[in-house]
């Protein structure tokens, strides 16, 4: 496999299993309302099975940002870490029927445009430990 | 009332997410530089840093559920964003990290950006 096929196939992998966990949240929290700030509620929504999928997703995500660190450059890879929120507001649409404002997709917009600027910023800035 | 809780929610997960962020690196950055990984976990694991992190993480975990129990999944993780803006200040202010021109620009475009997805 070329190293631009494993870095690509790599992101979306992480991407893919971030989102998965923060599905997982979503379905485990919608599940487990009403939404009480009581002991009963934290024991409601830890014992809904959508948790421990969010933990294999962290888990998933974990290993393949391990492999990516060691072959990547660490810009790239801190972006991929953050853009789950594209695979997010994606699924969002069909699996919960979210819709966002013409606004909130301008704020979005703006926000994973940050991202990417922190990624270049990290790829061609030196790295200097004071 | 309602959107009260939800800015508390969003604060202290922001907090704990960063404050997490910076208690690893505490953890990490603390031992010798020539200590052995044995020396340097055992080390980790003897201080408060490293538990701290974890509490944090643990912490986090309960409170981003809450948080998702009250606002949609794609406004939540925008918002969310936040915390990457906290750990760049803090890093700023902690560890002398460098505010590079691209890093600065990366924080206002965030910031901006959530402030529209949390108002609009």
């Amino acid at each position: 496999m070329s190293l631009k096929k494993f870095y690509l196939l790599g992101f979306v992998v992480l991407i893919a299993f971030d989102t998965f966990s923060q599905v997982c949240f979503k379905m485990a929290a919608t599940h487990a309302d009403p939404f009480m700030i009581d002991m009963a509620w934290v024991l409601r929504v830890l014992g809904e099975v959508w948790v421990y999928g969010a933990i294999v997703g962290y888990i998933g995500a974990f290993l393949t940002w391990m492999t990516l660190l060691r072959h990547a450059p660490v810009g790239p890879a801190f972006a991929a870490s953050h853009l789950e929120v594209v695979g997010v507001m994606i699924i969002s649409v069909p699996l919960f029927g979210e819709s966002l404002s013409a606004w909130q997709m301008f704020g979005a917009a703006l926000v994973v445009a940050g991202v990417i600027c922190l990624a270049v910023g990290e790829t061609s800035a030196p790295h200097v430990h004071p | 009332m309602n959107s009260l809780l939800i800015v508390t929610l969003w604060v202290l997960n922001i907090l704990v997410d960063s404050g997490g962020h910076f208690a690893f690196k505490l953890a990490a950055v603390e031992p010798a530089a020539d200590a052995t990984t044995l020396e340097h976990w055992r080390h980790m694991l003897g201080r408060p840093w490293l538990w701290l992190g974890i509490f944090c993480f643990v912490g986090e975990f309960v409170l981003w559920l809450a948080f998702l129990s009250l606002v949609p999944l794609a406004q939540g993780v925008l918002l969310g964003m936040m915390s990457i803006v906290v750990v760049m200040i803090g890093g700023r202010i902690v560890f002398k990290e460098h505010f590079t021109r691209p890093r600065i620009v990366g924080m206002l475009l965030i910031v901006a950006g959530v402030a529209i997805v949390g108002v609009a």
